[in-house]
């Protein structure tokens, strides 16, 4: 047990997002006591989130720019594709955008919600085709931890029955809202091309879990966060939750820098600077738990050198920093002249998509009828949301007529998103910059990225089909003409960043155990999305909770026989 | 905000729109000049070769209060501008059966705000915006020797008419002008409805409290839906008896 301000602790849980707020949870909740630093400012939803305030309250209409890059109204503190006085670098020919956020909870405060599961194939990857790594897990493993995560954090949903999406276990999922007028034609669309279309799984509570928190009503956008709980974020579950059992305090402006290691190697300390006070602080710790983010952890190791571990903590395979991986990204755009003027009414649901398109091409890529190894999702849009300073764009000229023009435009636009699976490369990985330090005086990472050819393939794919939906939709498509490497977006850009610190099997090949412990340093954890060991297409975070989930509760065990 | 109102007597403006061409318009913090027309690396004859100070000054930073906004940087147009924009907004958002004018909801200070933001893009656009209503005038002045408002309506919509369509005025002469109005059409159709009067015009229906579980489509919206689907020859959706 260590000790700060008569605060007894066994672990240091580093960062309060998905994954340190999943840590810090499980642990309390096992009876041990958990100091949590958290490098943003403290950040209170009840009082600090906008609800109803609508875009005309805002400044410019609440778009997006440089201050605010989702919008005013987003519920991002200080952060953003860039964060005052913490930049990063990139090595030349790299364009990498890394999404940060300095407040309690992180990004789980603004994030998107969709929270598809991996399935089966998704931690084998390959043994279905040869390419990267598999998992030292596999699906039946991780499934019950799946059940308790969606259980516990809230999700809408449902079981569709369709190739790698596995059934959750009845009682687990809430019910999810039912499509709106768009989403049925695209299903309809869907359906003539052979393609599905299901509903998206949500963290968004639909009904009273009688834990404080209230179901969904049904309006106000999710990115701004969610004042009454329905949207998951941790600042309104996980750490409060945690915190009603007493066992754990929270240090916020806590800037970890390095974590220290004694005479055994073992780690014994970690130093943060205070933002307040700019000042290092050092504290003891007894067990370490790394979740500040994929690329954090992966600065926070390669920084904490040492006499004994000269080339950064826990890196003794060389694997700190590789193997990093995004979602491919892009985007296809169209109108349906059909859905013109079409009769209003409150499409708001639950603000994110109701129905999706779940990747369908795993049978073929099995008979290797496609060009490229991995599969994608697409996210879709088109609904009458909140109008905002673009809704008069695309009308010609003005009067009566253009006025006219711009309503029966309104809620005819769709979009689609494309979410695709890479395979890590050894051109994908970040380091420290020699030369580069933040306002901290912490060396920064540096980026390096190159798409392979796979992702592009995969991308020129995504864009035949998304035309093709848009057209069998009675769509005209409205994105410009482009090849794979035009349209594929840039690494970090879909803000899945995961794979520097992934686990395996065999300590020369991966940094951690399949606990998430680190092969060179027992009482040293990850658990953020620096553990994958693939990218599958579908979103990140549900598996980052869920690991966490499960190696929070495999370490505290080893606590509890005195192993660790 | 408050919104700016046309209040003031056709003599003073015609006053103010006198001196307009020959004042640089400033605005109040800017460090570095731009030719107006190098933002956008065109320059023809008629288009006013305006030396803009960009507006630098400091935006709300990246931790505002989101719960009760505000906007901390001034407003910079002046009212000659202001009056012109007025007339033009309500030129592009006419007052209808479906809603109020545009400058009736506020939209002259809402462009005055996003003109005078100091943010890259928006600096941007007022690069076309100040030039833009310059040579609104100018080009009045040109065609019947009198400013923009002291034309006749008819005038005032010749010179639309001549930059307001993507298929008229193909000539090098209108490519900053024709720029400058689709800017300046999207900025007004966007404030007008984002505002709540704009909203209801629009028949945005959301932002409300739904207790229970979502309410999903109207009747009407799933009749429309499958004129739409039997078109395309797909199925139509069966429609649930109950539905308010
Ligand atoms: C707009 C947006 C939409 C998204 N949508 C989805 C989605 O729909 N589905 C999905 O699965 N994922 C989505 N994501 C991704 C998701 O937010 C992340 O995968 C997830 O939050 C990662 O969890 P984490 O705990 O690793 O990091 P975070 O949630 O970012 O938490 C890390 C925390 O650690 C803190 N920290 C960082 N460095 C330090 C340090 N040195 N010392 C102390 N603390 C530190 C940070 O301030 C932060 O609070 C989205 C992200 C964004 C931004
Ligand atoms: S839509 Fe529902 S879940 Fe999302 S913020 Fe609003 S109330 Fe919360």
């Amino acid at each position: 047990m260590a000790e700060l301000n008569g605060f007894e602790y066994d672990v240091v849980v580093v960062g309060s997002g998905a994954g340190g707020g999943m840590a810090a949870y499980t642990l309390t909740k096992e009876g041990l006591r958990v100091l949590m630093l958290e490098a943003g400012r403290d950040y209170d939803p009840i009082e600090e989130t906008p609800m109803f305030q609508t875009n005309a309250e805002a400044p410019l209409r609440g778009t997006s720019n440089k201050d605010k890059n989702f919008g005013y109204y987003d519920a991002t503190v200080d952060g953003g594709w860039q964060v005052p006085g913490e930049p990063y670098t990139m090595a030349e020919g790299t364009k990498f955008m890394l999404w940060r956020a300095r407040m309690l909870g992180g990004r789980t405060n603004h994030w998107g919600r969709l929270v598809p599961r991996f399935g089966p194939y998704d931690f084998k990857p390959k043994t279905r085709d040869g390419y990267g790594e598999d998992w030292p897990i596999d699906y039946d493993e991780i499934e019950p931890w799946y059940d308790k995560t969606d259980h516990l954090i809230g999700v809408c949903g449902d079981n569709p029955g369709v190739d790698n999406i596995p059934d959750v276990t009845e009682g687990v999922m809430q019910p999810a809202p039912e499509p709106r007028v768009m989403e049925i034609l695209l299903k309809k669309a869907c359906e003539s091309l052979d393609i599905p279309v299901v509903k998206m799984r949500r963290a968004v509570m639909t009904e009273d879990k009688g834990d404080g928190r209230s179901p969904c009503f049904w309006a106000t956008n999710c990115g701004r966060g969610c004042s009454i709980g329905a949207a998951f974020q941790t600042t309104t579950s996980l750490i409060p939750f945690a915190k009603a059992t007493g066992r754990l305090k929270v240090v916020t402006d806590a800037m970890v820098k390095w974590v220290h290691t004694g005479e055994a190697g073992q780690a014994n300390a970690v130093t943060y600077v205070d933002r307040q006070t700019g000042k290092d602080v050092k504290l003891k710790a007894p067990r370490v738990v790394l979740a500040p983010s994929a690329t954090e952890t992966a600065r926070i190791l390669l920084n904490s050198k040492s006499k004994k571990y000269p080339n950064g903590l826990a890196n003794s395979s060389g694997q700190v920093g590789r193997n990093l991986m995004d979602s491919t990204g892009a985007g296809v755009s169209g109108h349906v002249p059909a859905m013109q003027g079409r009769p209003r009414y409150n499409e708001d649901g639950h603000t994110g998509n109701h129905y999706y398109v779940p990747w369908w091409g795993y049978q073929d890529q099995a008979k290797g009828k496609l060009n490229f190894p991995r599969g994608y999702h697409f996210e879709f849009g088109g609904r009458f949301s909140e109008p905002n300073i673009w809704t008069g764009g695309g009308v010609d000229g003005y009067g009566k007529k253009a006025k006219q023009a711009v309503r029966d435009k309104y809620g005819s636009s769709i979009g689609f998103s494309l979410r695709g699976e890479m395979v890590p490369n050894e051109n994908c990985y970040c380091e420290i910059d020699s030369e580069v330090k933040d306002k901290w005086g912490i060396p920064v990472l540096k980026f390096h990225w190159k798409w392979a050819e796979s992702e592009i393939k995969q991308v020129e794919h995504g864009l035949k089909w998304g035309e093709k939906i848009i057209k069998a939709m009675g769509g005209v498509v409205t994105s410009p003409k482009r090849t794979g490497e035009e349209a594929i977006l840039a690494g970090g850009q879909i803000i899945h960043e995961v794979g520097t610190t992934r686990m395996g099997d065999d300590p020369k090949t991966s940094v951690t155990n399949k606990h998430g412990q680190t092969w060179d340093v027992d009482n040293l954890f990850v658990m953020d999305g620096g553990v994958f060991v693939s990218s599958p297409h579908q979103n990140c975070t549900i598996t980052i909770m869920a690991l966490a989930m499960k190696n929070a509760t495999w370490m505290s065990k080893q606590i509890k026989r005195g192993v660790l | 905000m408050t919104a700016f109102r046309k209040d003031i007597d056709r003599r003073t403006s015609m006053k103010w729109m006198a001196s307009m061409a020959a004042t640089v318009l400033s605005a109040s913090a800017g460090t570095y000049e731009t030719l107006a027309a190098d933002a956008y690396g065109e320059e023809s004859s008629t288009w006013p070769a305006l030396t803009l100070k960009r507006i630098t000054g400091p935006g709300y930073g990246t931790d505002p209060d989101l719960v009760s906004p505000k906007t901390p940087w001034p407003l910079t147009l002046s009212t000659e501008e202001k009056l012109l924009l007025t007339r033009l907004s309500d030129l592009i958002c006419p007052e209808d059966s479906g809603g109020p004018s545009a400058s009736h909801v506020g939209v002259v200070s809402v462009i005055d705000e996003w003109v005078s933001a100091p943010y890259r893009s928006q600096q941007n656009d007022r690069m076309l915006v100040i030039p833009g209503l310059q040579w609104v005038n100018e080009e009045a002045q040109r065609r019947s020797g009198r400013s923009f408002l002291d034309s006749s309506n008819k005038q005032q919509e010749a010179i639309l008419d001549a930059i307001a369509y993507a298929d008229k005025g193909f000539g090098e002469e209108l490519k900053m002008p024709k720029r400058f109005f689709s800017k300046l059409r999207q900025l007004v159709f966007g404030a007008y409805f984002s505002s709540p009067e704009g909203m209801k015009d629009i028949g945005y229906m959301g932002n409300v409290p739904i207790e229970g579980p979502w309410p999903g489509p109207t009747r009407e919206a799933l009749e429309h839906l499958n004129t739409v689907l039997e078109n395309l020859g797909y199925k139509p959706e069966p429609i649930p008896l109950v539905q308010e």
